[in-house]
């Protein structure tokens, strides 16, 4: 198998590389970038929404992706949103909430939350538990998610 | 993973010659043979991954017919005011797909050409007559959907050939569609029984045209034109909708697998086709007045 050149803009910076064909954008992002916010719970089934990240302002599981089709693409990961210092609002949310716990499905949780927020500023209820429906959690729960969720929607705090 | 050799067109007549060499197979949005690949339950020893051709990505308003492009996802769909429009029972079968993550990702062309006998873009495109366009770098030919998918995993595409688009036309004056599914929750289940059903009326309120089509009751979606005929020329009513819900057990042919029995099947295809024969009507009767 030949390897391949993709080029994409990563957190905001443009990354070129060569990988083979076959591996995910998960792969490439936690194996070869070091980005290892992105979980994968599942194992590469699209089930879990752990290794969820932003492509085009769409939130997508990375495990489901070959890297050659993100070339030309805006991926944007939990790293990503997360400020030098301190934490993004949606983050510091879902840990005022109590939203964390294990942590592991954390980042992709925020990640789905934010494509949300950003093409929603105020959905409803409804709307955020089926923003949140790909994104599986095994210990906090998700009530506390949706406390988070609208903790940032009342403070007007997504930016 | 399983290893292939890996082409990515740019154009359309890219994708053409990358596909007349034998063995390549397209790569879609990629959600449902990505995990078959990793499990080598998917096996292609050529891919050819279409993402880089925005020509196959649209919805396209012909007045007499709609016509959406093989790779535009669920989301778009789901988001098209045109197909909420045109196709309501389209617009709730894509947003009832996966999750969020799964329809940002996956398309219209590859839920056709993978052929699950739990398709949920199949039954709302069936009840429309929808039709798909298929090209080679031989030419393009134009076929039934429901001619199109033959069997589970099993399509009428032969070596070289790709899904360019599907169109349908617009149902006239007074219908309605719906769409209904049941899973095992709502957000990431695959359909038990899924059915979509429209109703044309005439102007004295009775059906001219009745469509059904049923999904994973099995091997492949299926129109159930007995149950159709059933109805056609009679007055629409709570009752009529109920007996059309027994008398179409009679036209699927479901099994029992890991997700559901044929006898659960068999009810809950018959109470669903019920309430989606109710919902056609009131849709049909509203845009009377």
């Amino acid at each position: 198998m030949k390897k391949i050149e993709v080029e994409f803009t990563l957190n905001g910076k443009i990354t070129s590389l060569s990988s083979y064909p076959n591996r995910t954008l998960l792969d490439v992002l936690r194996e070869d970038l070091g980005l290892t916010g992105v979980k994968d719970a599942c194992g590469g089934e699209g089930e879990c929404g752990a290794c969820t990240v932003i492509i085009n302002g769409r939130p997508v599981n990375s495990c489901l992706i070959f890297i050659g089709q993100v070339d030309g693409l805006q991926v944007m990961t939990i790293e990503g949103i997360t400020p030098e210092e301190g934490y993004h609002p949606i983050q510091q949310a879902f840990v005022e909430a109590g939203a964390v716990q294990c942590g592991y499905c954390t980042p992709g949780a925020i990640m789905a939350a934010k494509a949300l927020l950003d093409s929603n500023p105020h959905p409803t209820d409804q709307q955020i538990r089926e923003g949140l429906s790909g994104n599986l959690c095994r210990c906090t729960g998700y009530t506390k998610m949706l406390d988070a969720v609208h903790q940032v929607i009342e403070e007007g705090i997504n930016d | 993973m399983w290893e292939f050799d890996y082409y990515r067109p740019k154009t359309v007549h890219e994708l053409k010659e990358n596909l007349s060499q034998p063995g390549a197979v397209v790569l879609a949005g990629g959600t449902d043979i990505i995990p078959k690949m990793r499990q080598r339950k998917f096996t292609p020893t050529i891919l050819v991954d279409t993402s880089g051709i925005p020509d196959l990505e649209f919805i396209e308003d012909q007045g007499e017919q709609v016509v959406i492009g093989a790779l535009t996802t669920h989301q778009q769909m789901a988001q098209s005011e045109l197909i909420g429009d045109v196709n309501p029972a389209l617009k709730a079968a894509v947003e009832s797909i996966g999750c969020i993550q799964t329809r940002c990702q996956g398309t219209l062309g590859g839920n056709l050409a993978n052929a699950s006998p739990a398709a949920d873009t199949v039954p709302a495109l069936l009840i429309y007559d929808a039709s798909i366009l298929i090209q080679s770098l031989e030419g393009e030919r134009t076929i039934p959907l429901e001619s199109f998918v033959l069997g589970p995993g099993k399509t009428d595409l032969r070596q070289g050939e790709f899904i360019h688009s599907v169109s349908f036309p617009r149902l006239k004056e007074r219908w309605g569609a719906a769409f209904i599914k049941v899973g095992k929750r709502t957000g990431m289940a695959i359909s038990v029984v899924n059915t979509a059903a429209a109703l044309i009326l005439d102007q004295e309120g009775v059906i001219s045209d009745a469509r059904i089509a049923l999904g994973a009751v099995g091997s492949v979606v299926i129109r159930c034109r007995q149950t159709e005929n059933f109805l056609s020329g009679k007055i629409p009513g709570k009752d009529l909708f109920t007996e059309a819900g027994s008398l179409v057990r009679e036209e699927m042919r479901p099994i029992s697998d890991i997700r559901s029995t044929v006898d659960y099947r068999l009810h809950s295809a018959s109470v669903i086709l019920t309430r989606a024969l109710e919902t056609a009507a009131f849709e049909a009767e509203r845009r009377n007045q």
